[in-house]
């Protein structure tokens, strides 16, 4: 259990206490999780945060990291959505971990929403939840709002059809609330909202209400269809309440409970539980504002080290305070690392 | 109508080749589209491949499918005891991936005058329609200019285009890179009963290198052969079988090949690359590899035995200390090539150890990626001709 969680999530930085969690928290894992201990086999407890042990967050779509110790209780698998290379990262989720991760990402969202609590709309299916004792991506992300939520609604009866839409459904709670809390993938949104058939009595029943968008999973898609980001959270509050709001949050699987939503100003913030370097790829060697690989590290994950994953993401560590009035450290994500070709003449 | 009459003597005695074209005159277009090629280097190739095809363009290389083949050129008045004939039409299928392949079958399928369609793969750029673009444009006009004009053909398409089917039924010869099942779903549609099927799919190779070769020169040649297409290349070792050695061997040799790496391969590999390479560091390590970055994180280089599994990367190079019985017992059955650095290759033992196994080359180490019409355990360039018993 990491003190840290008992402050607001943008307090002022407490970065010894960070260091004393994170040599704890490392510790166990390598003590308990072989191939993470094969991988580090010389690592000394240190101060310096860029010189703990991280794994590459590739490394999770090949291993099932497993910490075994005393009091961890593992539970199911929290699985990546599909990449371009069609493998899932595959994170070990234990109950200790989950209880730490919902904590922290009620504090993070709360902090960009409020702890008001108002029906959730979720642009997936019922369906995905049921999915034994696997979970996704999508609904692990949309679960993050959870606590937010007196009530959800899942919008699609099939999560792989942006027009299969309960309409009824929402339309009954619109009529209800005057606030809604709206959740999707970021592709999802635009195609379920904005291109689906929603008839028009339910946006009619949407004019004047309150909504507060939230979505992740990245732009690529809409990229590719030309769509920016000031046109999107245009479209999606036009007609709406002055307040409604669009936010976009950054996350990994591999880093499940820390999510990073876009403040005001256009950057990250990392609460005070985490933390995030930048590497020159090339050599490793921290960066202290130029772009390079993201590597995000948190003390929530006990049950397998996805507690410290260097990503494929470039990101930028923002210095000085934000404009938002946030405390803290922040990044700026600059997008993924650009992906080249392989040429060759075996199947690889 | 083969106007071209050209004899060759070989182990079948005098063989006449017809051919539509006038040899001199193609092997000359060539040369001197060599010469172009010496000017710049189009953006689609990387200086490697481009140098390789460059090299690949030598008069005297584009002879030796000939000379294989056929035997020596040579006039002579002796009867002939077979007449060669190019079968006809040539489907070549070529998947996503695949680097030079493409460009080099064009040029062998040029010396036998044989209408090319190349079908490449929909979700890559293909090398073989960039090279047969330039080739169109800077050959001199002549026999080769004509030929790429009038008979060679490149398209694009899925799999499940209806092209793929008349193209196995209008071809003579199918030749397929790819899958074992990409390859049986070509050879299994119609085609020609009289037609032929050549087929090179996924394969693997290994570089063999005693200890006592292990010097400087060998280990920068490893390096280079490598680093071309790391593990995604058919002729590329991924695994290097030091023989002989034991364990503290392997890793002073594992780090000689880690300090000399930077000095061979001076370009900076692009991020993801590096990244993915980290990512394949730490794979082997939590596997029991013994794995090291090389400087500027250009390649993982690693230390085990055949128990270790084994992740997909592209700049792993894989290290075994072993001895010869146990390396042959676990050569793969889609073993290509052997690359060796050995004291006595020439030693009929090697051949002894090799028989009943399937590799389909054994040659020198910095020879592995140098295509030649045996490939793959056949004559394959020979059997894009129908040959004629021929008894005066």
């Amino acid at each position: 259990m990491s003190s840290l969680l008992q402050l607001s999530p943008y307090a002022e930085r407490r970065d010894k206490i960070f260091v004393k969690e994170l040599q704890e928290l490392t510790a166990h894992h390598l003590a308990g999780c072989r191939e993470y201990a094969r991988i580090w086999p010389n690592w000394r407890p240190s101060d310096n945060v860029a010189s703990f042990p991280f794994l590459h967050v590739g490394t999770f779509k090949s291993i099932q990291f497993k910490t075994d110790a005393a009091g961890v209780k593992h539970q199911r698998v929290l699985k990546s959505s599909a990449t371009s290379s069609g493998i899932s990262s595959q994170i070990l989720l234990d109950q200790r971990s989950v209880e730490l991760q919902a904590q922290s990402s009620s504090a993070i969202i709360a902090s960009f929403l409020g702890a008001e609590r108002r029906p959730l709309v979720v642009l997936d299916s019922a369906g995905a939840l049921r999915a034994g004792t696997e979970v996704s991506a999508r609904i692990a992300a949309a679960l993050t709002l959870k606590p937010l939520a007196s009530d959800i609604l899942f919008l699609l009866k099939d999560s792989a059809d942006a027009k299969s839409g309960k309409w009824d459904q929402l339309l009954r709670l619109v009529e209800k609330n005057d606030s809604l809390l709206v959740y999707g993938f970021t592709y999802m949104l635009w195609t379920t909202w904005m291109r689906s058939d929603m008839p028009p009595e339910v946006s009619r029943a949407l004019r004047g209400k309150r909504i507060q968008f939230v979505h992740s999973g990245g732009w690529k898609k809409l990229e590719n269809e030309r769509v920016r980001r000031e046109e999107f959270d245009k479209s999606l509050t036009a007609g709406l309440d002055p307040d409604s709001r669009v936010i976009d949050f950054y996350g990994l699987v591999e880093q499940v409970g820390v999510v990073y939503p876009l403040c005001g100003a256009g950057y990250r913030h990392i609460p005070v539980w985490a933390d995030a370097i930048v590497r020159d790829p090339w050599t490793l060697e921290v960066l202290e504002s130029s772009d390079g690989q993201l590597q995000l590290i948190n003390l929530l994950a006990w049950g397998a080290p996805y507690h410290n994953v260097l990503t494929e993401d470039v990101g930028r560590i923002i210095p000085g305070d934000c404009a938002c009035g946030r405390k803290g450290k922040r990044f700026e994500f600059v997008g993924r690392i650009p992906k080249a070709e392989v040429r060759g003449c075996a199947n690889v | 109508m083969c106007e071209h009459m050209i004899k060759f003597r070989g182990h079948h005695g005098v063989v006449v080749v017809a051919l539509a074209f006038d040899l001199t005159e193609m092997l000359e277009s060539w040369s001197h589209l060599r010469a172009a090629m010496l000017k710049s280097v189009p953006d689609a190739f990387s200086r490697d491949e481009w140098a390789y095809l460059v090299a690949f363009l030598d008069p005297a290389n584009l002879r030796k499918p000939f000379q294989q083949s056929f035997g020596e050129q040579e006039e002579t008045a002796d009867c002939p005891a077979l007449l060669a004939a190019p079968r006809g039409p040539i489907g070549l299928w070529l998947p996503n991936n695949v680097s030079l392949l493409g460009p080099l079958m064009l040029i062998l399928v040029s010396l036998t005058g044989s209408k090319l369609r190349m079908k490449a793969g929909s979700r890559s750029l293909d090398l073989a329609g960039e090279f047969l673009e330039y080739a169109r444009a800077h050959a001199p006009r002549g026999a080769l200019r004509d030929y790429l004009s009038a008979c060679a053909v490149h398209e694009v398409f899925g799999h499940e285009d209806p092209r793929t089917a008349e193209m196995a039924k209008q071809s003579s010869v199918r030749i397929v890179f790819g899958s074992d099942e990409a390859a049986a779903a070509i050879h299994y549609l119609p085609h020609p009963i009289d037609s032929v099927a050549i087929t090179f799919s996924d394969r693997r190779s290994e570089a063999w290198i005693e200890l006592e070769r292990c010097n400087e020169a060998v280990l920068r040649d490893l390096i280079k052969v490598f680093a071309i297409y790391g593990q995604a290349g058919c002729t590329s070792p991924s695994r290097v079988i030091l023989l002989d050695a034991d364990q503290t061997t392997a890793m002073r040799i594992r780090d000689q090949i880690v300090e000399l790496w930077p000095s061979v391969i001076r370009r900076r590999p692009a991020m993801n690359v590096v990244s993915d390479n980290v990512r394949a560091w730490q794979l082997a390590r939590a596997a029991g590899w013994n794995s090291v970055l090389v400087s500027e994180n250009k390649a993982v280089v690693s230390i085990g035995g055949y128990d270790l599994q084994t992740f997909p990367s592209l700049m792993e190079m894989r290290i075994i200390p072993t001895h010869k019985a146990e390396a042959r017992a676990h050569l793969p059955e889609n073993s290509q090539t052997i690359g060796h650095a050995l004291s006595n290759s020439a030693d009929p033992a090697w051949l002894r150890l090799f028989s009943g196994s399937n590799i389909a080359r054994f040659v020198p180490l910095n020879t592995m990626h140098h295509l030649e019409t045996v490939w793959d355990g056949q004559d394959f360039w020979a059997q894009l001709f129908r040959v004629v018993r021929v008894q005066a």
